[in-house]
């Protein structure tokens, strides 16, 4: 009675058997194409450089088809500017888009794509059929678009997602009367509505949620008062939050009237 | 294995000839490298083997890339917070040819992650990951992440805008991963906040650790290969390893087993 160790044992030694027999020679059959394919990535390289560099300029904002030389120099001190990765890491980006801080961000950040990586790392023994034709192997064809669709969806959505940045002063005019905000929040309103805050936070619908942001508009709700929101901008390390950057270089007085605003947003 | 069988000589060998072969010969009497070489380059693959199975090379290459490039651009690029976009603008505007260094190497890692996920695609396509290739398919897994992780610390060393906020926020979420999270955030960190040591700590891993791991496995994977051999499509008529019918009427069959047809095997 042959086991299925057996018989894949003997299909090997048969496949050894074929191509020992009836195989070619690696060079210059295969060694051809590979040849001809590693040329095309080398032009391919050359290509996109030369268009990179020649639709682009020396400038910073002389931004071409595939996108500026380089951005201005960093500067740890502003926060309007917006995070986004490279692109092969936009379906991580998006991801954090689906899941909010703090019930279920760890599951976008390290939850699925761990899980993924366990998968992949896995895939020869969860899938120990000899079978290889695509088309006999239903569970790993329907798996396979599956991950193929939702890794170009969420690469999509992530190249094409919405940048909050900075909202205008008309903003923080609708924010004071449709949330019957006090006078004193009106400085932090203009703060968070101009700086970087709605790039990764949202406020009335202004704003573009990311990673794992919650939603401010009624974040002053539980009244943990003002103290507490000024801790947290300025160090949201100190309440286990580590994907939120340290905002301690705002200083005190904006970290005060940030804090106001925020604590001053019921909007019951 | 190479045995290097010599055919028995008509004639004396021309000069040329002699002149040719003895340092080879030098060198395969001291090393068996000549006999490795040959071995790699003759060895057979099925005569079936598609233009879909150029993928693995050509994410060779575009490796190659990253390697040349990366090495010319060492060269120029200076990793302290103070200097590192100057010299980024520098080798761009002004070095020779530096834009098109720059610029193969930026685009190369896109290339490379594209051609490293298409590779995988069709080898999980053509079901090549299944016994006895179960291990080169973890090698290559392995690549993946680690392919992924350069693309994450390359990014940072231009020292711009994007890069700086792109890095803020991508160390922040390896924060929140359990247990070891905050220990690789910190350790990618190097400091309270992202500065000199970061910046010095990502280049180092950009060009000596991950490289390392990915020419080491990169290695093993082609040992693999070599060793294992390539898949047939598995839809060829000619598949390497089929049952064919002629040994099924003749009976005289091949030790083992009829291909696993209708139900797809019951291992």
């Amino acid at each position: 009675m042959a086991t299925g160790v057996d018989r894949r044992r003997a299909e090997f030694k048969r496949y050894k058997e074929d191509v020992e027999s009836r195989g070619k020679p690696f060079f210059p059959y295969a060694m051809w194409h590979d040849t001809v394919m590693s040329l095309v990535v080398v032009l391919l390289a050359i290509g996109l450089a030369c268009i990179w560099y020649f639709d682009s300029g020396e400038d910073p904002e002389d931004v071409g088809i595939l996108g500026p030389r380089y951005t201005a120099e960093a500067d740890p001190g502003t926060v309007s500017f917006i995070p986004r990765p490279d692109w092969f890491f936009f379906f991580l980006f998006y991801l954090l888009r689906i899941f909010k801080w703090p019930e279920s961000v760890v599951l976008g950040t390290v939850g699925i794509p761990t899980l993924c990586l366990i998968l992949l790392l896995a895939l020869p023994f969860l899938d120990v059929r000899p079978e290889r034709r695509i088309l006999r192997r239903p569970v790993a064809l329907v798996a396979g678009v599956l991950v193929i669709i939702s890794m170009g969806v969420l690469t999509y959505k992530g190249a094409t997602a919405e940048e909050g940045g900075a909202a205008g002063g008309d903003v923080v005019e609708q924010w004071m009367t449709a949330g019957d905000l006090p006078e004193e929040a009106r400085p932090g309103a203009e703060l968070v509505a101009e700086s970087g805050c709605l790039n990764c936070h949202t406020y009335r619908g202004a704003g573009s949620s990311n990673f794992g942001a919650p939603d401010l508009t009624q974040i002053g709700a539980q009244g943990q008062g003002v103290d507490f929101f000024h801790r947290y901008v300025a160090n949201p390390r100190d309440f286990g939050n580590t994907v939120m950057p340290v905002y301690e270089s705002l200083g005190e007085e904006n970290l005060d009237a940030i804090a106001t605003f925020l604590d001053a947003s019921k909007n019951p | 294995m190479a045995t290097t069988t010599t055919p028995p000589r008509r004639k004396p060998p021309s000069r040329a000839s002699v002149a040719i072969n003895y340092p080879l010969d030098w060198l395969e009497e001291r090393s068996g490298l000549v006999g490795g070489v040959k071995y790699f380059l003759f060895r057979k693959v099925p005569g079936d083997t598609n233009w879909m199975q150029t993928l693995g090379s050509a994410t060779l290459t575009a490796f190659l890339i990253q390697a040349v490039t990366g090495v010319v651009l060492a060269m120029y690029y200076k990793p302290s917070p103070n200097e590192a976009y100057a010299s980024i603008v520098h080798i761009t505007n002004d070095v020779t040819l530096g834009w098109l260094v720059r610029g193969m190497h930026k685009w190369g890692a896109s290339l490379f992650i594209i051609l490293m996920f298409l590779h995988m695609g069709r080898v999980f396509l053509f079901g090549a990951y299944k016994y006895p290739r179960e291990l080169n398919w973890i090698v290559g897994a392995l690549l993946i992440p680690i392919g992924l992780f350069e693309g994450f610390t390359g990014y940072l060393l231009p020292w711009d805008q994007t890069a700086y906020w792109a890095t803020v926020v991508g160390i922040n979420i390896n924060g929140t991963a359990p247990f070891l999270g905050p220990f690789i955030a910190q350790f990618l960190q190097g400091g309270a906040e992202i500065g000199p040591d970061t910046l010095s700590r990502f280049y180092s891993l950009h060009m000596l650790l991950l490289p390392g791991a990915i020419i080491g496995l990169i290695l093993l994977h082609l040992y693999l290969v070599v060793r294992l051999g390539v898949s047939s499509p598995p839809w060829s008529k000619e598949a390497a390893g089929m049952e064919r019918p002629e040994d099924v009427q003749s009976g005289n069959g091949r030790p083992g087993l009829t291909r696993p047809t209708r139900r797809g095997g019951d291992a």
